[in-house]
């Protein structure tokens, strides 16, 4: 299955699900949908919060496991979570 | 087909240019310290057999013989003062928390470049040239009369040690981005006028050293 794009690729705005699909009876549901904060990172911070989550929230673990030092990790969770402060500001302004 | 041999090149490339700029990417904290002291006092020991005196966190001089604790003790002076203006700059400009073991053990490790430096200036034709010239300034008869090849070896060794400096500064640079998590502007002009101040403490704290042991004449 493809990765589920976030920012538009002709005007790099944010992008909305406009519908959704059930695999399995095939229900459509249209309407106008905000993906959830965490989807809207891009595909490496997401892979990063789910390492960060799998060694329990241990940046000791995730920086022997990736062959990091333990500020370089600290530093990509630091940017993570400006990134999230940053997308919940832009939802409080809607 | 595709070939992955000019793409495994260029992966190890990209990490021994990290390893030489910025190995701070991998190694940080207390390896970071322990290696960065074996290092800096070992430059401080190579240091000592050729007179080469590392007296300012940017600083190498030749010349002025003194026992082997007061080698030791500059390098660490210089290591202390760079550490702790960049710990106090990262207070006003960081915005992350981070650790005084990884500002300290980088700081360390980045003084690596000197190690070289210290063995730059180790042949004898070098030291030899060195002495001369000193005994030129202070107006004194040679000790030795030097070679004609001990030039070469004196400019070969102040090469490297100019080469040196500058890959020590952009690993001090990159030590405190990676420790402290500043970038841009900002770290770049903490970053000068941490390196400026640290550089008189240092120079102000060797100088009374010297004063007050009796190095230097009061």
């Amino acid at each position: 299955m493809k990765n589920l794009p976030s920012i538009c690729p002709a005007c790099q705005s944010q992008l909305k699900i406009k519908e959704l699909l059930c695999e399995k009876c095939s229900t459509e549901i249209g309407g106008l949908f905000e993906l959830p904060p965490l989807a809207r990172l891009s595909v490496e911070d997401q892979e990063f919060i789910l390492q960060f989550v799998k060694c329990s929230g241990s940046l000791k673990e995730m920086a022997r496991l990736q062959k990091l030092s333990y500020p370089t990790v600290r530093n990509q969770l630091d940017n993570v979570i400006e990134q999230i402060k940053v997308l919940e500001d832009q939802k409080q302004d809607i | 087909m595709v070939d992955v041999e000019p793409e495994r090149n260029n992966k190890q490339k990209r990490i021994l240019r990290q390893w030489l700029f910025n190995p701070f990417q991998f190694i940080a904290g207390s390896g970071a310290l322990l290696l960065g002291l074996i290092v800096m006092l070992a430059s401080a020991f190579l240091g000592s057999l050729s007179n080469t005196h590392f007296d300012g966190v940017l600083d190498v001089h030749s010349g002025t013989t003194a026992p082997l604790w007061f080698f030791l003790t500059e390098v660490l002076i210089d290591w202390l003062c760079i550490s702790i203006v960049l710990l106090i700059a990262a207070l006003f400009v960081s915005r992350s928390s981070f650790r005084v073991v990884d500002v300290f053990g980088t700081q360390a490790l980045a003084r690596a470049p000197y190690l070289i430096s210290a063995l730059a200036l180790l042949p004898e034709g070098s030291i030899r040239f060195t002495n001369y010239l000193v005994s030129k300034i202070t107006q004194q008869v040679p000790a030795e009369a030097i070679k004609s090849t001990d030039i070469l070896f004196f400019a070969a060794g102040i090469i490297v040690v100019v080469l040196m400096i500058i890959w020590m500064v952009v690993l001090m640079y990159r030590a405190y981005a990676i420790s402290c998590n500043v970038k841009g502007g900002k770290a770049v002009s903490s970053f000068i006028a941490g390196l400026i101040i640290a550089e008189m403490l240092s120079k102000l704290a060797i100088w009374q050293l010297a004063l007050r042991t009796g190095l230097l004449p009061s």
